[in-house]
């Protein structure tokens, strides 16, 4: 579903990720774990098309990001860190503006809309201007709009800032339903608790380098082996001084 | 809840067309939304925008009409230099507008982030981004030269496909330079990345120079003195670079003047012609440059957002500077928290582009005029007119902007309210160091102008005198009145400047700065001028009773105390209602 292919990417003269290689299945919750300016938010932009790899490609669902975006983008759902509605439109209208602009058929996208309005529990202020809206939200109307043409893909760019603990509840059931159906998502946190509860890979990424990529059993296994709690492994994979861990590659990553 | 997700029916690329009306759609459907909100929340300042519309509009017509019944007379000819010079200059100025919006709403606006995710083609992008700057572009045109053509149709009385083809021929000019800038953006952006900031202002430089070279040469005084013939065909000759056949301006100069021409039903007929073909002109090739603009935004846009979205923010230490030292360490420990407060506003400013280039723009579009106004002779009720009608053009820019930067400063502390509240500072002084700001600020600017423009008027040193003190009357009145109405009406939720000031409290405000800027000038400008007209002009066998004391000393030093009384209740009142306020305000 998701490939990168040799993929770096450059600002200036800084690496800002570093010939990554990953596949990532269908019906897979993949979460990218890493501190601040490790590369995450770099390689989500790249997932998602608003940025170019210097080097190397991205495929989803075997469409290059580059060479063919659209085809690419019927293929993606996008939820932003910092979720972009337009002020005068109601949050049924922007769902139907996303409907559209995904080619949606009208009687489908009814239905879709309906049913996301009811999953994500917008009914109360659905019918409002969107700059009446508070953070929490906006992010559940972004969601919603990400999930309306059932993408392949799924992003998630910190998908829980700003969202209360009940539509916290909301999304993680929603993403284990939907990756049973068979969507993949590729989501970036900060959180180790909802990394733990959710993905079935992680991948740690420091200054642009995979440092760690493998199962949560798989990072256990070290932790056993090393008697460090998860966050103590975090904190060492992710500290400058740390070099990658002394461990076989596993299948995926080169 | 269920996580079950609906059959996978989605998944198609749309057509041109499709995407088109959606973003149509899009358009319409925000612009009636934007509407039906300024009609329930902001009725008071869209009744005060179409009232003064419609006045502009008519002020604009007389004078056009007037204008052209004059220049009619003397010779057709003009109307053809005319037309060129205002249409070429139009041209040079949409190109960068449009540019600038076109690189803002496609490059750094968070919509684009959004377009650029979904399945949309970048030259659907483009088309919908540079329909929205073409219309915040070229809005001014409309309000400008529709007044004007309207005009030159009705004094030449032009036959009625004149008037039909108005708008055709102004929407196909506009299309040109406006595209023109969008792919000049686009292709800067894409390619010249580096040398984006460079070559923008190479370019800018280089027109604003080219500008004031036209403009200087034009009003410069030449051989002859007076604005005779031979006066005006020296003017021409130094504006002849307008006249370009290869012009879009000249094409449509051309067209207008060809469409007006009136005669027997045969030259009617043949002069249509020729306006069609200037029309056709300058649809196609319109039509050619979206093309290609269409062509490179399909080619170039995701690869420049991309590049521009890649670009590291140069890291560069900012040592404080001696201005920002010297006034916090000058003074009493007493009033360092309010210098401190002076010098944080400052420092906010200075590194808001949008605040000072505003302010340089249009006072440095104003020194320019006040520059040119030595090419032109007066007499002294003429000078003294102009010097107070330059007085109240001061006053109302400056007005502009204690509304739209001045008035949301309170409201926009909002958000870092906890900061200032925690600070040993009592609240009063948050009032006064925005006050301060603002008079001080704007009085150095505000008064050099004044200055300026009576120097080149050769206004006398007692009437300029008048003029100084009026104008450092307005700088503490309209503060006072953006500062203390500021303070009164806060909305600390609000984080847009434009919206704050767009709303009732910024309507109000301006609506109050413009009556107090009558206020002042006229109390200041009703005794100078009787005195002009008693004693200049020698019609001194009306000047008994109230205008023998209106017109003397006595007169002058009533107005001025006046003037310094409205002045200190502009100040004072709102200040005093908004320090009130604003001590029992709860964030």
């Amino acid at each position: 579903m998701i490939e990168f292919d040799h993929m770096t990417r450059t600002y200036g003269p800084k690496l800002a990720v570093a010939d990554l290689t990953l596949a990532i299945p269908r019906g897979e919750l993949f979460a990218l774990l890493g501190p601040n300016g490790a590369g995450k938010t770099t390689t989500i932009k790249i997932l998602v098309g608003l940025l170019q790899p210097s080097r190397g490609a991205v495929r989803v669902c075997g469409f290059d990001l580059v060479r063919d975006p659209r085809n690419a983008h019927l293929h993606i759902g996008y939820v932003p860190d910092e979720p972009c509605l337009y002020d005068k439109l109601t949050g049924r209208e922007f769902l139907w503006f996303i409907a559209d602009m995904f080619g949606m058929p009208k009687h489908p996208a009814e239905q879709h809309i309906a049913k996301e309005i009811e999953h994500f529990e917008l009914g109360e202020f659905v019918d409002d201007l969107a700059e009446s809206y508070s953070l929490g939200m906006k992010q559940r109307l972004v969601f919603a709009a990400a999930l309306l043409h059932n993408p392949d893909v799924l992003v998630l760019d910190e998908p829980m800032v700003g969202l209360d603990p009940r539509s916290v509840r909301i999304v993680k059931d929603l993403l284990k339903a939907r990756t049973q159906d068979g969507m993949t998502v590729f989501m970036s946190t900060h959180t180790l608790a909802m990394a733990e509860e959710m993905a079935d890979r992680v991948g740690i990424m420091v200054r642009g380098q995979l440092r760690f990529l493998g199962t949560i059993a798989e990072l256990r296994e070290q932790m056993a082996l090393e008697t460090m709690s998860l966050e103590q492994l975090y904190l060492q994979l992710t500290s400058s001084q740390s070099s990658p861990p002394p461990r076989d590659r596993p299948d995926g990553v080169s | 809840m269920s996580g079950q997700s609906l059959p996978r029916d989605a998944g198609r690329l749309l057509s041109p067309e499709a995407e088109s009306r959606i973003f149509l759609r899009l358009r319409a459907t925000i612009a009636w939304e934007t509407l039906r909100s300024m009609l329930s929340s902001a009725r008071l300042r869209l009744t005060l925008v179409i009232l003064l519309s419609m006045m502009f509009w008519g002020s604009l017509y007389g004078l056009f009409v007037e204008s052209f019944t004059f220049l009619d007379s003397l010779y057709t000819e003009v109307i053809s230099f005319l037309f060129n010079a205002f249409f070429s200059s139009l041209m040079v100025m949409l190109i960068f507008s449009t540019g600038i919006l076109v690189y803002s709403g496609m490059y750094s606006s968070p919509e684009s982030r959004l377009l650029l995710t979904l399945p949309a083609r970048s030259e659907a992008i483009f088309s919908h981004k540079f329909q929205e700057a073409i219309w915040f572009s070229s809005w001014g045109f409309v309000l400008l030269g529709s007044p004007m053509l309207v005009a030159y149709g009705v004094v030449r009385e032009a036959p009625w496909t004149y008037f039909l083809l108005l708008l055709p021929f102004m929407l196909s000019f506009v299309v040109i330079p406006a595209t023109l800038g969008s792919i000049c953006c686009m292709a800067m952006v894409a390619w010249l990345p580096k040398l984006r900031l460079h070559a923008l202002s190479i370019a800018v430089t280089v027109a604003c120079i080219a500008a004031l070279w036209l403009g200087w040469s034009a009003m410069a005084p030449g051989r002859t003195a007076h604005p005779s013939s031979a006066w005006l065909e020296e003017t021409f000759l130094r504006l002849s670079v307008t006249e370009q056949k290869l012009f879009p301006s000249w094409w449509l100069s051309s067209g207008l003047i060809e469409s007006a021409r009136k005669g027997t039903p045969a030259e009617s007929f043949a002069s249509l012609l020729d306006a069609l073909k200037f029309l056709a002109l300058l649809i196609a090739n319109g039509m050619l440059l979206q093309l290609l603009a269409a062509w490179l935004a399909g080619h170039s846009y995701r690869l420049g957002y991309s590049q521009l979205l890649g670009e590291v923010p140069r890291r560069r230490r900012r040592p404080i500077s001696w201005f920002d030292r010297t006034l916090t360490h000058a003074g009493s420990a007493a009033g360092r928290p309010l210098r401190l407060l002076l010098v944080k506003d400052l420092r906010l400013f200075r590194r808001d582009v949008a605040q000072w280039s505003q302010f340089v723009i249009f006072f440095g579009l104003l020194g320019l005029y006040f520059l040119n106004l030595q090419s032109f002779y007066y007499n002294n009720i003429y000078a003294s007119l102009i010097g107070f009608l330059n007085l109240a053009v001061v006053g109302l820019i400056l007005s502009t902007f204690t509304t739209r930067f001045v008035f949301p400063m309170i409201s926009l502390e909002g958000r870092r309210f906890w900061i200032l509240g925690l600070l040993p500072v009592h609240r009063d002084q948050i009032v006064w160091s925005k006050f301060l700001f603002s008079f001080l600020g704007s009085l150095l600017p505000c008064c050099s102008l004044v200055l300026l423009s009576d120097l080149m008027l050769g206004i006398p040193l007692a009437v300029m005198l008048i003029h100084e003190l009026c104008c450092v009357m307005l700088c503490l009145g309209l503060s006072g009145i953006a500062v203390g109405l500021g303070a009164r009406m806060p909305d600390l939720r609000e984080s847009s400047p434009s919206k704050l000031s767009s709303g009732f409290g910024g309507t109000l405000s301006l609506v109050l700065s413009a009556t107090y800027i009558m206020v002042v000038v006229s109390v200041a400008a009703i005794p100078t001028h009787l005195f002009l007209a008693m004693h200049v002009l020698g019609s001194g066998t009306a000047g008994q009773g109230f205008l023998a004391w209106a017109s003397g000393w006595q007169g002058t030093v009533a107005s001025l105390v006046l003037v310094v009384t409205v002045g200190a209740l502009a100040t004072a009142l709102p200040l005093r209602l908004g320090i009130k306020a604003f001590r029992k305000l709860e964030p």
